[in-house]
């Protein structure tokens, strides 16, 4: 390890799993100071394990953001939260990075804000964006208004664009144990779509080049793991792991999003011989369907003679949703490149899909995730000391 | 479950030295509950913490920022300030007559806990300790079945508590071990030492590996040593502050396993060997479900019947140093647990540090004058 001038960083998102490493490896690494930005003191365990300065507070005060960023050369902002943090907490933040005129502010994203099923040419970060879900738009929100601080007051903002991230601590990984486990996951059609993976050390990596590389400010980028690695691997590499196998559907298959079942569920109970009966003898609807044109009253007709959905291969009784998140995410085809980042940051993600997957694993062992019995503990309440703690 | 306060006398007037997250969730609704005591003073630094209890709870003018001030006020406190301070406030507090209920762990060092001891003999006044779990009648059928040897010769004993996360202080003490004397195995820890002590008697460390990297620990393994019975007994405990772990203390005998989970608080399950039933025991004077006692409060009263009686508190000072010298011990013969995957990146990250140094006299972008 050689010896680095230490330089103040601001994390917010400190107790998270990206923020969580962040701060680790500066620590560990002595390539830059973190100051760790703490809202619960109980979730910081995991960074309490080093002699940080920590500030603590909430990000919708103004005031304490400001004493946070006293001090600091650069500001990482991984925070997440309900829409006051997404919104006012990142203002905050942003308004103290610019009084305080920090060399630099990596704003942490996501591929979420191509939507569920993003366009082809969002291999690249120039593709237009066009969040679907909740939490794309409200990433998709803080990118312009990081963008608006460079703009309106010159601050070099950094924006970064990661997918699934995984590895040691991180949800996508727990979850995929957790779910495999309750088998409620499938391999949809040969799982054969890139499943867009970052193993947590890789993004880590990306964020300590932007933080100081001169290429980076004003720019958005991908960081994904170079190598390719569909869902069948992945999702079967976990299964190995969990000891489960896991059953392959054709898309056809899944049941219908909620949307959509709202829809089609609602015309399977009106399909119910009964309800036809008791609405055949209310006059204003039989006259309403009587004024339909012909094709309008067949289609009614077959809608509401349509079967029951399709079913898991052998099986009678357990359907894949569409809407699970890993079910919905093996739709999406397109490959996120990080080449930019290579090119300009000079991203080298370090940890191949292969060692990542081995740390994941030996973590996921000593701290007995792997173990069906702590799983279902996890419902019951827990440590001794809870609520009796001083 | 009856009252043990004698009730011989009118209510003792009591103070609560430092109020955070577990004095207004635990220890308040104890006392204000309580006919056996009289609520008289608030103390804590932070003063709009102690006006918004005050408001919130419609107390009098009883809130002071200085502790000293509860002197002459009270008879006995609830002291709930950060661990690092118990030791100088409890030792003016116990030398000026006034009977103290320390919150866990009792002092950081022996030396402290001593010191503490030793303030209330001088003074002849109560020093009882807040391990509240032992007044949970799953600590006492324990202690019970233990001591009356239901399950023969003990073979082993098991501790596996954890849980992400978990008890925030407000004044965010617990991040520093300056101030919390530790991690897990003082937060947690001291619990279960307090408990394997009280179960087992004398219990001495034989290794201890933990997470801390020059902070505190969030995870630890530690095996232990003990005689019961004139037979060697060992054991194990497991605790973490960062994922979930069963949260069960096995004891394995010659007759079979009982298991007390923390989230049951009223019984013991008992696995006979060679079976696969499984028995809950329960005590034979358990109130009912829905009628679960305070516990805090039963503590209160514990240390209120101490205080009119002479008699010793469920734990008293000296049973809680036996705790901290374990936890003083461990940390002593501390080594690292494994961690591949906070270790094995760690070189190749390191060269996505700034080269050269970061200079701390960097160009900064122009002076934002307008900045907001």
């Amino acid at each position: 390890m050689r010896a680095v001038r230490p330089r103040r960083v601001l994390v917010t998102g400190a107790t998270g799993l990206i923020g969580g490493r962040l701060c680790e490896v500066m620590a560990l690494t002595g390539a830059f100071v973190p100051r760790p930005f703490v809202h619960t003191t109980g979730s910081a365990w995991r960074i309490a394990r080093f002699p940080l300065e920590f500030a603590s507070g909430d990000l919708c005060d103004r005031a304490a953001v400001d004493r946070a960023m006293d001090g600091c050369d650069a500001v990482v902002h991984l925070a997440r939260g309900d829409d006051a943090v997404m919104r006012r907490g990142l203002e905050n933040v942003l308004r103290a990075a610019a009084r305080h005129r920090v060399s630099r502010f990596v704003h942490i994203s996501s591929v979420a804000v191509y939507g569920s099923e993003p366009p082809p040419d969002s291999v690249r970060e120039a593709a237009a964006t066009r969040p679907d879900l909740p939490y794309g738009h409200a990433k998709l929100q803080q990118e312009r208004r990081v963008l608006v601080y460079r703009k309106r007051y010159g601050l070099d903002v950094v924006i970064l664009r990661p997918p699934n991230v995984y590895g040691p601590f991180a949800s996508f990984t727990v979850g995929m144990v957790n779910t495999l486990r309750s088998h409620s996951v499938a391999i949809v059609d040969d799982g054969r779509n890139p499943c867009n993976l970052v193993y947590v050390d890789n993004l880590v990596e990306a964020i300590l080049l932007a933080l100081w590389r001169p290429e980076a400010p004003g720019q958005v980028f991908h960081v994904t793991d170079p190598e390719p690695v569909s869902w069948e691997r992945c999702i079967t590499d976990h299964a190995a792991l969990v000891g489960v196998d896991v059953p392959r559907v054709a898309a056809v298959e899944l049941a219908p999003p909620a949307r959509e079942r709202l829809w089609r569920d609602s015309l399977r109970a009106l399909a119910d011989g009964e309800v036809q009966r008791s609405l055949a003898r209310i006059p204003l609807v039989r006259r309403w369907f009587q004024w339909l044109p012909e094709p309008a009253k067949q289609a009614v007709r077959a809608r509401l003679r349509r079967g029951e959905p399709v079913r898991r291969r052998g099986s009678t009784e357990r359907r894949f949703s569409s809407d699970h998140p890993f079910i919905a995410g093996q739709k999406r085809t397109v490959p996120h490149s990080s080449e930019k980042a290579s090119r300009l940051l000079g991203y080298t993600a370090p940890v191949s899909y292969d060692e990542g997957m081995r740390l994941t694993e030996a973590w996921l062992r000593q701290t007995q995730i792997l173990d069906v019995l702590v799983t279902r503990s996890t419902s019951e309440a827990g440590d001794p000391s809870s609520g009796t703690g001083s | 479950m009856a009252s043990i306060v004698a009730k011989t006398k009118g209510p003792v007037r009591i103070g609560i030295i430092g109020c955070g997250a577990i004095a207004e969730g635990a220890h308040l609704p104890a006392v204000l509950s309580s006919p056996h005591v009289e609520l008289t003073a608030l103390s804590d630094l932070n003063t709009s913490r102690l006006e918004d209890l005050r408001r919130r709870y419609r107390l009098g003018p009883i809130a002071f920022r200085d502790y000293r001030e509860v002197v002459g006020r009270v008879d006995a406190v609830i002291l709930a300030l950060p661990n690092h301070v118990h030791a100088p406030v409890g030792v003016e507090l116990l030398s000026r007559g006034i009977h103290v209920l320390c919150e866990k762990p009792l002092a950081l060092t022996r030396h402290e806990c001593e010191h503490l001891c030793q303030a209330a003999r001088s003074a002849v006044s109560i020093l009882a300790v807040g391990f509240v779990a032992r007044f949970w009648p799953s600590t006492q059928l324990l202690k019970q079945l233990v001591a009356s040897r239901f399950l023969g010769e003990l073979q082993s004993f098991d501790y596996e508590f954890g849980s992400p996360g978990g008890w925030s202080p407000l004044s965010g003490y617990n991040l520093a071990r300056s101030t919390s004397g530790g991690g897990v195995l003082v937060v947690s820890g001291s619990h279960v030492l307090d408990q394997m002590i009280y179960l087992f008697g004398d219990v001495d460390v034989t290794s201890h590996a933990d997470d801390a990297r020059g902070g505190i620990e969030a995870n630890c393994r530690t095996r232990f040593a003990a005689t019961v019975d004139g037979r060697p007994l060992r054991g194990r405990v497991v605790l973490s502050k960062t994922h979930q772990l069963p949260n069960r203390l096995r004891i394995v005998g010659e007759h079979g396993t009982l298991e007390a989970r923390g989230s049951e608080t009223r019984s013991v399950t008992y696995l006979p060997s060679g079976s696969t039933l499984r028995h809950e025991i329960t005590a034979a004077a358990l109130p009912p479900a829905d009628a679960e006692p305070d516990y805090f409060q039963l503590q209160l009263h514990d240390f209120v019947n101490a205080i009119r009686t002479g008699a010793a508190p469920q734990v008293d000072g000296e049973q809680a140093t036996r705790s901290v010298v374990l936890t003083e011990r461990c940390y002593a013969i501390a080594r690292a647990l494994w961690e591949p995957w906070c270790d094995a990146t760690l070189e190749r990250l390191a060269r996505a540090g700034p080269h050269p140094a970061p200079d701390a006299a960097a160009p900064r972008p122009p002076a934002l004058a307008s900045a907001p």
